[in-house]
This record gives structure tokens, sequence and C-alpha cells, in this order.
């Protein structure tokens, strides 16, 4: 079964979400909204994130998060895709939804000082999902405060 | 418990609020008892083992379970320990994931013959010593304590990766780590020395009625900076990124001790050291105590054997009340009176 799943996914080829079509349903979708931009590390992240139903806007997947010690740096996540993104959309918003915990806050910062000088408004969910957790394990209630609590980030 | 280090089945009650003697030869499982005691409050050999080493060979599974009394209140604690898994810990058989869990409803302070170190070895074993207190005091310290391994884990390896490269993709990610080791290593600092200045007064007063030197021992902590982390790492960047190794923060930190202004190493007898070191366990067992508003159970592993006569009846007078386990090899320590005996051999308790 699992053979056959994985022969149908695809990797969207605007967000990184799975799906089986080249556009995921919500990068389809002419509803959503394209001036907000949910950074998440994972997949996963994005069903966790629309669960909430807070967030209208589209996602992109880095495909993990900063941590030198599994040999990630930022050439290995979806960086420059996300710049080329943010360059020729009309992205004004991108939130930062990685994991909170270490590896997942310096992600976020790193981000956001490579984003700002862009010109857009770069903004981290709010504290209070546990620490270290995951996002994929955070209720929907807890998430959707932290997204809607999101600041501003000073890199 | 069953299958712990070289102990087959054991069950022990120690004496409730009052001190419990366990006598038994070198190689009894004396010190196993009190290890499993001990793991009970942090999922931590006290001598530092490997998880590997505390399950008894042959056996792939080590099992302790507690019946903690606190007033009226009982709890139960239940640990099954597989090396290579993570320990499965049972709160009032509820599963709980996070070690400070235990260490919230559980506090021990251990007195052992290689407390010594804690005067004469590295600086590694006094920042331990003063992390450990902090653990013990609120859980999260804990927290704090793994983030700030975790941090330098991370930038240590990204400095090796860089192998002396500078480029600013380097810088860019060197920067984000140095953020994030300047805020919980700052944190880190900041807490072992509102610690020390606590602790200084019961560790003066413990050593003075143990040694009565007239010289107090005093502490203090020792920054391996000046200013804050995050500017001193900046300034360290060259340096550490030519030795691939982070070469300022709460890891080269040390806890100095010193009598008369003079290191207490080489200004202390080797008796007095022994003093200097129980004053530091005493002392801890006070300021959790006064955090945690409980007292912590005392372990005494062996702790009389390197002492004489007049150094074994100061720490027994020193003993705060509460409930106390002593383990000797021996005869009981000149002038205890405790509530109740056992004994201890091949791993079986009389
Ligand atoms: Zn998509």
């Amino acid at each position: 079964m699992i053979v056959e799943v994985k022969e149908k996914t695809v990797l969207c080829s605007a967000c990184f979400n799975v799906t089986v079509s080249p556009l995921c349903p919500i990068c389809a979708d002419p509803r959503r909204d394209a001036t907000q931009l949910c950074v998440v590390e994972d997949p996963r992240d994005i069903v966790a994130v629309e669960r909430t139903r807070e967030f209208r806007g589209r996602y992109h997947v880095l495909g993990g998060a900063l941590s030198p010690i599994e040999g990630v740096g930022p050439e290995q996540l979806r960086v420059r895709e996300l710049l080329a993104r943010i360059e020729a959309d009309e992205v004004a918003e991108v939130i930062l939804c990685t994991n909170p915990n270490l590896e997942g806050d310096a992600t976020a910062m790193y981000l956001a000082r490579l984003l700002r000088p862009l010109g857009v408004k770069v903004t981290r969910i709010a504290s209070g999902l546990p620490v270290g957790g995951d996002l994929e394990y955070a209720d929907e209630l807890t998430l959707g405060r932290a997204l809607e609590g999101r600041r501003e980030v000073d890199a | 418990m069953r299958d712990f280090r070289n102990l087959d089945q054991l069950q022990f009650s120690p004496s409730r609020g009052a001190m419990t003697v366990v006598v038994g030869e070198n190689g009894s499982g004396k010190t196993s008892l009190i290890e499993a005691i001990g793991y009970l409050s942090t999922l931590r050999s006290f001598r530092g083992s490997p998880r590997e080493a505390l399950v008894r060979r042959g056996s792939d599974q080590a099992w302790i379970r507690a019946e903690l009394a606190d007033g009226t209140r009982r709890i139960t604690v239940e640990i099954e320990l597989t090396p290579g898994r993570r320990d499965r810990v049972l709160l009032n058989r509820q599963r709980v994931t996070r070690s400070e869990d235990l260490l919230d409803v559980f506090q021990v302070t251990v007195f052992t013959p290689d407390d010594l170190v804690l005067v004469k070895g590295a600086p590694e074993y006094r920042r331990d010593y003063l992390d450990e207190v902090l653990e013990a005091s609120s859980s999260r310290f804990g927290v704090l304590r793994r983030n700030v391994e975790r941090v330098l884990r991370q930038r240590n390896t990204l400095l090796r990766q860089a192998n002396g490269r500078t480029s600013s993709e380097v810088i860019a990610t060197l920067e984000v780590w140095d953020r994030q080791l300047a805020a919980a290593g700052e944190a880190l600092v900041t807490a072992r020395e509102a610690l020390v200045t606590e602790l200084a007064p019961h560790v003066a007063a413990a050593f003075r009625r143990l040694t009565r030197l007239p010289d107090p021992l005093e502490l203090s902590y020792r920054r391996s900076y000046d200013g804050t982390l995050g500017e001193a790492l900046v300034a360290a960047r060259d340096e550490d990124l030519r030795r691939g190794v982070t070469t300022m923060g709460p890891q080269r930190d040390d806890l100095f001790l010193a009598s008369a202004a003079l290191d207490a190493r080489s200004r202390l007898s080797q008796g007095q050291q022994r003093a200097a070191t129980l004053a530091l366990r005493l002392a801890a067992h006070e300021v959790v105590t006064e955090r945690r508003g409980n007292r912590p159970v005392l372990l005494l592993d062996d702790a009389f054997s390197e002492l004489d006569d007049a150094a074994t009846a100061g720490l027994l007078g020193e003993l705060p009340d509460g409930q106390a386990i002593l383990t000797t090899a021996g005869a009981l320590p000149v002038g205890s009176h405790p509530a109740s005996v056992r004994r201890l051999a091949s791993g079986v308790l009389t």
C-alpha cells in the first residue's frame, strides 16, 4: 500500500507540499491569499496549521530546520526557492512557522535576517507553544492562538 | 527493583522521616541500591555510569518501582530501563516523558567519597554540581541546561564544518547560533551566580562548624568572559573558528573555592578539603529545601569511609532532619543513631 502512495505523490512545484497533482490544492485555490506566506519545516506542519482555520494564505515548505549536527545548513533547505517566490509573487508578509525549539528558532532568526532587507513584513508565531515541541503535535487552539499572536521579528 | 546492576530482586522499606543504615561489604550491591533510589529522581546514575551499565548482565531490562509519601499524598513511580531505548516512566500509572516530572516530585542529596573531585577536580565537576542543584530546585533549569548543551553542540559542529572558512554564509549561520547561545548561556550563568550567592552562607557556616577553622570558606563564580556573552562570542569568533570550538560561555566558567583569599586546593589540608565537599553538599541540600519547600532524601553512600571519628561526628551532627539512607561497609558510623539497620549480602537484604 505504501509503495502505491509513494508512486502517486509528488511535491507541489510552488510550495513543496506533498500532493498528487503538479500544484497542491492550496496553491491551486485562487481564494487563498497570495500576499501571506507561511513558512513551515515539514508538509505535516501544513496539516496542523490548516486545522486551526486561522490562516488563509499560502505555504512554503523548507524541508527541515538548520542543524549542523544533522548536516543541515541553509543550502540543504529550500531557502533559494523561498527568496525566488517572494521576488516573483506579491508577498507582503512572511510568517515563520518553524517548530518552537532551538533549531526552529535558529531557522526563523536566519530567515528573518535574510528577508527583511527585501522589504517584506516578517513575523514569527507567538511563543506559548510547548517549548521544544513539534508543531504537528500542538493542538489547534494553541497553535491558532500562536498564529494570531504572531509578532514582527527584530533581526 | 529488578535486574538493576548486580541486584536480581530487592525490596527495601526505609524508615520514614528517619535514618536507615544499610551495612554490606564491597560488591554486596549497597551502592547499586543508592544508585537506584537516585535514579528515581534524576533518571541518571549519580556515578555518571552509562545506562547500559545499570541493567544486570544477562537481562535486557531493569525495573524500579517506588512508593513515595509526602504528608498524606502517595505517589508511585515506576521506571523501565532498557538500553538503547528511552526510559518508560510512570507516575501514578500515568506515562510521563520529561525527566523534570520526576524531579518535581522527588529530590535527593547524594554524598559519596568521590565528591572530593568537587574541590580537587576539573572545573566541569563544579559546574555540574551547580547545574544539578539548579535542576533539583526547579524544572525550568533542566530545560535551560539542555538547551545550552544543544546550542553548544550545534555551534561547535558548525565551527568544525567551517574548517577555518569565513564565507558570508558561514558568518550568517554562526551569528544565529551565537544569538541562541548568548540568550541561553547568559540565562544559565545568571542562574548559577544567583545560586552561588544563595549557597555561600550555608557553605561557610557548615564548613566552620565542621573544621572550626578561623578562615571562612569562600565561594565565587568566575565567568570565562567579560561584558555580555553576545559581545564575547563576536570577539572570540576568529579564535573559535581557528580552534573549531567555543572558547567563551558557561561551559568554560568555574566555581572558585578560597580560604584566606587563597585557592582551597593549595590552602586546605586533605581533611579540610573533604570537609569543604561535605559543606557543599549540605548547602545544596538546604538551598533545594528552601526553593522547593520540601526536603530531599539524603543518600550517603559509604560517605564515612574516608572520615576520621571527629569528622564523622561532625557530619552526623550537621545532617538535617528527614529521611536519610546510609550505606557502610563496616561498623555503624560512630555516634549514629539509625532508626533501622539492614544488612545486604550478595544482593539479599535482611
Ligand atoms: Zn503548493
